[in-house]
């Protein structure tokens, strides 16, 4: 039967994380708007995750025995929402390894690779940290295009290709990496595989590219027969197709909880803001154009929330969603976009000011948002790529592509 | 958190489906477009019988106790199908009042007749701006003998020509705030000196305009408290809005669906149009805003059936609806091409029905406001 309520735990846990930011962040902490990967301090970040491990909370979906403490999906939405509602960094260590590799192993992996990974990734230190190695020069959208190679020889397999676009490589430890088993098939979907490779192998190089704001996010990564132990494989070889979409299924989801919760911090402080903003002899909150640009963030931001615990729900009911991820997805990137085209509507010439400036509003936030949002959105699928996917497994419509 | 229905509510939107696609076909539509009346008789008769009438109302007074949710998938489905007629102004406008507001004797003589299908209703707030503000109530009553007399005049009143009870929004003081000094009364639309004009809209529904030239309305007809009647102004528009929004979220279905069958079938450029991207993409931006307006009406519905009704949520949801069914069926009309431009074609007569939801119960403009007071501002 219908209850929209919260239970005990949910209100529990939003409570503790409120008081853990106000105990641990720094008060010119300046928040990053991105889901991170960036390490803009990553001594902070690293003592910030070893922190949220010691609470339980880094990995709290997880089962135990793998260093979690089996939280619902509904504790993790909140937790979620909450962690980037107050922007703690370090919660997702370079994303790849709590978001998607743990899951995947536990759901693929044999108990041997369980063993030695899931607990480095719970404890929130260095070693913990992992990239993905998905797109490459010639496969972005077209993923299944890839073409770095691995080939098996005795008990190793070895590996030659770059991968590019690859978030946080320069301080990940692991890399999931996506391959070609069998370039021999019929569908290119086929003959993929996904291995663990330790990123200080010999052969492997990582080069940054800078983003458009001159930040080191991305890099491109070079693998040079580079020998991998057939026992890291993950899965039946060739069948990685199948993970890979699993994987995605994961990262989509938290998609909405993190713009929701980043989202709803930038309306509280652009209504503070507006109410404490004089222009023409009144608050600028009494500007009925303002008003109505606020009520409909705050509108779809509803919306998002709602989208963000039906997934859950429906993921917490034994259901496989379709089509839901990527519907939250499309909402979750919208209304990045709008915030940071809204918000610099309401602060003016002050929104593409540093954040460390003292002419900075809220913490240069909407600076932050304007330059991540597109970027955000491109990954783990483009709008236009999750568009197809709700129009072809939800909408039942003919495959466009 | 969980965000199925029961087994019984599953049960009720299958059988008013059914109903429906039964007894009100599209042609059935098309002919009360035109009817003078605006609705069948003859099926208002089997909807009561049906016990939709009385739903919500309880059992002593001819109802079926259900819950507000149930209502509410009721009303999805009346207006997935599109079912013309006065049970929005009955039910939504007047009789949840009547159970919340009225004495004794209002609910043991109104109720049951509701319940039987044996009393239209409809509720008279819009004035000359066509807002639902307090400060727009205007129509003046005045103390003669033991009589309320009420002069002036309402429009937009939906089913007033054939209402047997309009529930009239007077201003018998004036006080500090717009809100302060307005009265519910029941009047009966039968007496002299209600004049009821139609206003013609694209609707098909049936929208009118009610003169109040000096109608008596005993003291016993005063629904709730005198002066205090913006109280319950507010808990009809909340809920209306909900159950508006009910209506829109099964139209905004129905559109999705019948567009998302077209662009399977039609074929140009030797394949189905829905093969394409620009359709695709339109389409899943159809399913979004669907599933928007279809959570949020949930969430706000929901608060309404556990006693604890969320302005933030029911606005959000309203506000929501407004923008999403235009749109919706502005995208339609663009994806089927000319064919849906035409007379023939169902598109149109959702794509009509817009604007009469689009302003019951608050336009977008009132429920955004309402947001920006929610956040503070």
């Amino acid at each position: 039967m219908m209850d929209f309520r919260l239970g005990e735990k949910e209100l529990a846990l939003r409570e503790g994380i409120r008081k853990f930011a106000e105990a641990e962040l720094p008060p010119n902490f300046v928040r990053s708007t991105l889901v991170d990967g960036e390490f803009r301090d990553f001594e902070f970040e690293v003592s910030m995750s070893r922190k949220l491990a010691q609470r339980g909370w880094l990995v709290m979906g997880w089962p135990e025995k793998y260093g979690g403490c089996g939280a619902s999906l509904f504790e993790q939405t909140v937790y979620e929402m909450e962690i980037a509602y107050w922007g703690i960094p370090g919660a997702w260590m370079g994303i790849s390894g709590i978001q998607w590799v743990g899951p995947c192993l536990m759901m693929f992996g044999t108990e041997e690779q369980r063993q030695k990974y899931l607990p480095l990734i719970a404890s929130g230190e260095e070693d913990g940290i992992w990239c993905t190695g998905y797109s490459e020069p010639n496969a972005g959208s077209d993923f299944a295009n890839i073409r770095t190679r691995a080939v098996k020889e005795g008990d190793d397999y070895i590996i030659n290709g770059q991968k590019v676009w690859t978030s946080a490589a320069h301080r990940a430890r692991w890399c999931w990496l996506a391959v070609r088993t069998d370039p021999n098939v019929a569908k290119k979907h086929h003959g993929i595989s996904i291995f663990i490779v330790d990123m200080r192998s010999p052969g492997v190089t990582v080069n940054p590219i800078l983003n458009y704001y001159g930040r080191h996010h991305f890099n491109e990564v070079f693998f040079d027969n580079v020998r991998v132990p057939a026992s890291n494989l993950v899965g039946e070889e060739n069948k990685g197709w199948y993970y890979l979409m699993q994987s995605l299924a994961f990262e989509r989801r938290s998609i909405a909880p993190t713009a929701h919760g980043s989202l709803r911090w930038i309306l509280g402080e652009l209504a503070k803001y507006a109410g404490q903003t004089e222009y023409e002899g009144q608050p600028l909150s009494q500007n009925p154009v303002i008003r109505a640009k606020l009520a409909d963030l705050a509108i779809d931001l509803e919306v998002l929330k709602m989208f963000a615990f039906q997934l859950s729900w429906r993921i917490s009911q034994g259901q496989i969603p379709v089509y839901e991820s990527s519907r939250n997805k499309v909402m979750g990137d919208e209304l990045m976009k709008r915030g940071a085209v809204t918000g610099a509507e309401i602060l003016g010439v002050y929104s593409q000011v540093d954040p460390d400036s003292e002419w900075a509003e809220i913490s240069g936030a909407i600076q932050g948002a304007y330059l991540g949002f597109p970027g955000q959105s491109i990954a783990a699928g483009t709008a236009e790529i999750e568009r197809n996917i709700i129009a072809q497994f939800r909408l039942g419509l003919p495959k466009s592509y | 958190m969980d965000f199925s229905f029961t087994e019984e509510q599953d049960m009720l939107r299958i059988s008013a489906r059914d109903f429906l696609a039964k007894e009100c076909p599209k042609a059935k539509v098309r002919e009360m477009d035109k009817d003078e009346k605006g609705y069948d008789p003859q099926m208002w008769r089997s909807m009561a019988e049906l016990g939709w009438m009385g739903l919500v109302f309880p059992e002593e007074y001819g109802g079926m106790a259900a819950g507000f949710m149930d209502l509410v998938i009721l009303m999805e489905e009346m207006g997935r199908n599109i079912l013309p007629g006065p049970f929005f102004s009955t039910i939504a406008l007047c009789a949840l009042p009547l159970i919340e507001f009225g004495s004794s004797e209002q609910k043991a003589r109104f109720l049951p007749q509701i319940a039987r299908g044996e009393a239209i209703w409809t509720f008279a707030l819009a004035e000359l701006s066509g807002r639902y503000r307090a400060s727009e109530v205007k129509l003046r009553v005045a103390l003669e003998g033991t009589n309320h007399v009420l002069r002036g005049c309402k429009l937009f009143v939906s089913d007033a020509h054939v209402a047997d009870h309009i529930l009239v929004v007077g201003r018998t003081g004036e006080g500090e705030r717009p809100e302060d000094g307005i009265t519910l009364f029941i009047a009966d639309s039968r007496t002299p000196n209600v004049k009821v004009e139609a206003i013609p809209t694209i609707g098909g529904d049936s929208q009118f305009k009610v003169s109040f030239d000096g109608v008596a309305v005993a003291e016993d007809s005063i629904l709730g408290k005198t002066g205090r009647g913006w109280d319950i102004v507010n808990f009809i528009l909340q809920r209306a809005a909900v159950l508006k929004c009910a209506e829109m979220s099964g139209a905004c279905q129905a559109v999705l669906d019948m567009t998302s069958s077209y662009a399977k079938e039609r074929i140009q450029f030797d394949r189905p149009i829905g093969s394409f991207q620009a359709i695709q993409h339109k389409l899943a931006d159809m399913l979004i805003d669907v599933e928007a307006v279809q959570y949020l009406l949930h969430q706000a519905a929901w608060g309404i059936s556990v006693g604890s009704p969320s302005p933030w949520q029911i606005s959000a949801a309203k506000a929501k609806a407004n923008e999403a069914y235009q749109r919706i069926c502005i995208e339609a009309v663009a994806a089927h091409g000319a064919i849906a431009y035409t007379m023939d074609h169902d598109i149109g007569l959702y794509y009509r029905r817009v604007k009469e939801a689009q302003f019951a119960a608050g336009d977008t403009e009132l429920h955004k406001e309402v947001m920006a007071v929610g956040l503070g501002l």
